[in-house]
């Protein structure tokens, strides 16, 4: 383990975490609310301490890592970013625990989204937007980001982008994985310039606008007020909003394949349509369960069972109603889409579409199979094979993803929650999707979870967002051992 | 520079390493999964998994956007279909091709302009077997690199403690011997290259490599402590391809061979090509084979069977019996480290050998070739000077060269300048260095950015 090397990325990553501060920094000068000094000590702590490590462990040579290093750099990398992300809320003091910062500030860096801030308008709007900030920068990867921006790394970016993508196939775009990881970025930038312009239309003023694509494309969920997206009252925000909580669903790179022209590999992705369809039997079967039970006309219906559909299946988590009170049909339905998310390579969260449909694809083989035993089959997608490793992988993340559900949410019944707030708080931090049912339901918050519960809870949401290996992998004693 | 290479094989990786590292988008192609997901996770390059032959694979590598094509699969038949395909699709693309028929080689016509359009055709077997056959000429020497048209070569060797230069510092050692001019351009000590001045002590069991005029040479091994009587007598252990045609280079130059092969059908075809030579059909592992044949009077053994630890085995087996010096043809890297601390005289590496003449070929601007020394950590550079370069018209010791570089020797018209720190390097001047390859991005620069300005 080159320990040196790891401190020196860190130190880096640290620093340009620091840096980002300035954003939050500048709309705090703009409101002048009282959070200018607790944003730019943040920022000045952050700052120094990834000085210190930057420069104590400059090595001489190019770094090399081993996937083992990138692992370890990854996880420890949005350790910090959830430990210094958490400064302006204690500083400043809107969460003067650390626990509720920590909480706070994880559930925006993995594009969670649950809060424990029970009153959101009360707090001032430069730390408002650092947690929608944190949010979008979580939301590719900011790792990734680094990746990008410091060019610090040359084969080792590799083990670090394979550590974080979220996506069971890690291929490149480009030869280079710098270049990779700025063509990611660069795409996701162009689409939230594009939400942010369409807010803008819609009413929304420069500053809700800008935070509100944060979350959006970060597939997040944090909003500016208590009440969510309900608070516009706007059916073309919820319209723009849905639009773009289903953009940010779909893998970047076939987004990248738009952008330079080859629509033909957007449209016949299997993923892709499969999300779409998912997508659509949801909407369909609880517009119609709405329609018997809470609104009256189908327009209502519509709108808001695609928006509430379409927010949970991304894992943004945003609300325009309280679905707690929706009749049990819908409720079972957006709690099993909490564990289908996003597609691969997505900025949405829990065990992506990609893998499921393996799953399904794999389990019919068997089928298939038990029908024909002299049959040689094997799992395609699109044209390619899927070979046995890479299916073994996926099973083994569903059952590990499964496992850890269902420890979590034991350990949460026995800190005294009730089943169905125990089960969904644990579904909605494993999976970013943000809030759940009764306890942590969408008129709710976090806030009342025990402390344990909110440590139990982070840790869900990290290894939620980092795919389960990369953290699991730092648990195993193995990966110590010389 | 998009450089597409096709096969994933050991000179596939390597060409793509090296490539990469200097600053080149570099996409594989390959078949085999497990192949690319090595490649994937140690270097920085694009995997693709497919057939290197097949237009579709081709086109998503994106071809046509592509500088270079390196086809080093296993088959000649996919890698002239590749270049094919990269003649049709991308016109501009410089081509490069490993051909290991020995009839298609002969005729080099069908791969010029008017016909499949390669750049570039090695075989590795004749690269490395011309090696071995430079070993022969000048015995004594574990490698030699040809520069200047063969005007100029470095030779690399490792010292004994019989060396007097052993213990010395390198200005005494020019004292020592003036009749003639070298240069000790690198020295490898424990597998890491230093870069050599006046002041470094030489110390035994040192890698050294030397540029001197080919005339030279001799004398030089031979101050430096080597034996340089001329071969006579040698012995080659397995009758492939290889041995083939290393048997009919040594014929030529009149030297008694004896061609130990295990198959009988292989010796048939050995004593159908070779008339000199005496064909044993038999174990070149087999002491009493060896010993029946008079293997102590011989003074090299050549190994080059495919079983590369039976090459290595049948090497120390003949030295352990009297053979003066020993080859073994080795393809792994890992082992030629290995090979020099055993008592093993040369290797013989025929993939080493197709990298480096891929890398004499690709070398930007006016370098007239590079050739990789030592596992690839140094690199020697041959090129002439142009008057816009930053090198040119001043004194060495005025020029700011990266650290690691040392400029070898000075060819102008006739004369070899060994330089020294007074010496100027003038325009059309024909330059050797030696450098890391760390380095050689910025070597690159300072003799080509200026290039295009010229032009």
């Amino acid at each position: 383990m080159k320990v040196k090397s790891i401190l020196y990325i860190l130190g880096a990553f640290l620093f340009f975490l620091g840096l980002a501060m300035i954003f939050p920094l500048a709309w705090a000068l703009y409101y002048g609310e009282g959070d200018l000094k607790a944003l730019a000590l943040s920022m000045l702590i952050t700052m120094v301490c990834g000085g210190i490590l930057y420069f104590s462990f400059k090595p001489d040579e190019n770094i090399t890592l081993s996937h083992k290093e990138g692992f370890l750099i990854v996880a420890t990398g949005w350790f910090f970013a959830g430990f210094f992300g958490a400064l302006p809320y204690v500083i400043h003091g809107v969460l003067p625990s650390f626990t509720d910062a920590f909480f706070e500030s994880i559930s925006g860096f993995t594009t969670t989204g649950a809060t424990v801030i029970t009153y959101i308008e009360g707090i001032p709007h430069g730390i408002l937007f650092w947690r929608s900030l944190t949010q979008w920068l979580g939301g590719m990867g900011i790792i990734i980001l680094s990746i990008a921006i410091l060019p610090l790394l040359g084969v080792g970016g590799m083990q670090l982008y394979k550590a974080e993508l979220p996506s069971p196939v890690k291929d490149k775009l480009t030869p280079r994985v710098t270049e990779t990881a700025r063509t990611l970025w660069i795409v996701y930038f162009i689409i939230s310039t594009v939400e942010f312009i369409l807010l803008l239309f819609g009413g929304m003023d420069v500053f809700n606008a800008l935070c509100h694509t944060f979350t959006t494309m970060a597939t997040g969920g944090f909003s500016t007020s208590d009440a969510s997206i309900a608070h516009f009252h706007s059916t073309y925000i919820d319209a723009v909003i849905t639009l773009f909580m289903m953009i940010a669903g779909i893998n970047f790179t076939l987004h990248y394949s738009v952008l330079v022209g080859n629509f033909k590999s957007f449209y016949k992705n299997s993923e892709l349509r499969f999300y779409l369809g998912i997508t659509l039997i949801a909407i369909i079967i609880v517009t119609l369960n709405l329609r018997s039970h809470i609104f009256e006309d189908v327009g209502s219906c519509l709108r808001y069972a695609s928006f509430q559909v379409v927010s949970i299946l991304t894992t943004t988590g945003f609300t325009t109603d309280n679905f707690d009170q929706w009749p049990a049909l819908s409720k079972t339905i957006l709690l099993l889409l909490m564990f289908i998310g996003g597609s691969a390579g997505s900025t949405g969260g829990s065990i992506k579409c990609l893998r499921i449909l393996l799953i399904l694809k794999h389990s019919y083989m068997e089928l298939y199979r038990l029908v024909h035993p002299h049959a040689v089959t094997a799992v395609k997608l699109g044209k390619k094979i899927v070979y046995p490793e890479t299916m073994a992988s996926i099973w083994g993340f569903f059952i590990l993803y499964l496992a850890m559900t269902v420890a979590a949410s034991i350990i949460m019944t026995a800190l005294g929650l009730d089943m169905m707030t125990a089960f969904s708080s644990v579904a909605a931090t494993i999976g970013n999707v943000g809030p759940g049912f009764g306890g942590v339901g969408a008129a709710s918050t976090y806030s009342e979870i025990p402390i344990l519960g909110k440590w139990v809870l982070s840790f869900c949401m990290l290894a939620g967002r980092l795919e389960i290996y990369t953290v699991m992998i730092l648990l195993i004693p193995e990966f110590w051992k010389k | 520079m998009r450089v597409i290479v096709i096969g994933a094989g050991e000179v596939g990786f390597n060409i793509a390493d090296i490539l990469s590292k200097e600053g080149n988008d570099v996409i594989i192609i390959d078949k085999n999964e497990e192949r690319l997901k090595d490649v994937a996770e140690n270097l920085d390059v694009q995997t693709i998994q497919g057939s290197g032959s097949s237009p579709e694979i081709l086109k998503t590598a994106k071809l046509d956007q592509s500088d270079m094509v390196v086809a080093v699969t296993d088959s000649d038949e996919t890698n002239i279909v590749a270049c094919l395909l990269a003649s049709v699709q991308s016109k501009g693309a410089l081509k490069i091709a490993r051909i290991r028929n020995r009839d298609l080689n002969k005729d080099s016509t069908i791969f010029d302009k008017n016909h499949l359009s390669i750049d570039l055709c090695i075989n590795p077997e004749r690269e490395s077997v011309n090696n071995v056959m430079n070993l022969i000429e000048y015995p004594g020497a574990s490698e030699i690199i040809d520069f200047a048209g063969g005007r100029i070569k470095l030779a690399g060797f490792h010292l004994n403690s019989v060396c007097m230069a052993v213990g010395k510092k390198l200005q005494d050692i020019k004292e020592m011997c003036k009749e003639h001019d070298f240069l000790i351009a690198s020295i490898i000590r424990n597998n890491e290259p230093i870069v050599p001045s006046g002041k470094t002590t030489i110390e035994e069991n040192d890698y050294l490599f030397v540029l001197a005029e080919s005339e030279n040479v001799l004398d030089i091994l031979k101050f430096f402590g080597k034996d340089v009587a001329p071969v006579q007598r040698v012995f080659i252990v397995g009758g492939g391809k290889t041995a083939l045609l290393l048997s009919e280079e040594l014929e030529k130059k009149g030297i008694v061979l004896k061609i130990i092969e295990k198959k009988q059908n292989k010796c048939e075809i050995l004593a159908s090509h070779l008339n000199k030579s005496v064909i044993l059909h038999g174990d070149g592992t087999s002491q009493d084979l060896l010993k029946e044949e008079n293997i102590q009077d011989a003074d090299y053994l050549i190994a080059v069977t495919n079983d590369e630890e039976a090459n290595i085995l049948a090497a120390l087996l003949a030295k352990q019996l009297g053979a003066k010096k020993t080859i073994s043809l080795i393809n792994r890297v890992d082992y030629s480290h290995l090979v020099s601390s055993i008592g093993i005289d040369g290797v013989m590496n025929p993939r080493h050998a197709t990298i480096g003449k891929i890398l004499h070929f690709i070398r930007k601007g006016k370098v007239i070739s590079a050739t990789p020394l030592h596992d690839e950590k140094a690199e020697a550079v041959e090129f002439i000077a142009l008057e816009t370069s930053e090198i040119t018209n001043k004194p060495l010791k005025d020029i700011k060269l990266p650290r690691g570089t040392i400029i070898g020797a000075i060819i102008r018209e006739d004369n070899i300048i060994i330089p020294g720190g007074d010496s100027i390097i003038k325009p059309s001047d024909l330059v050797i260095l030696v450098t890391l390859r760390s380095a050689i991005p910025k070597i690159e620069k300072i003799l080509t950015v200026k290039l295009d300005y010229f032009e």
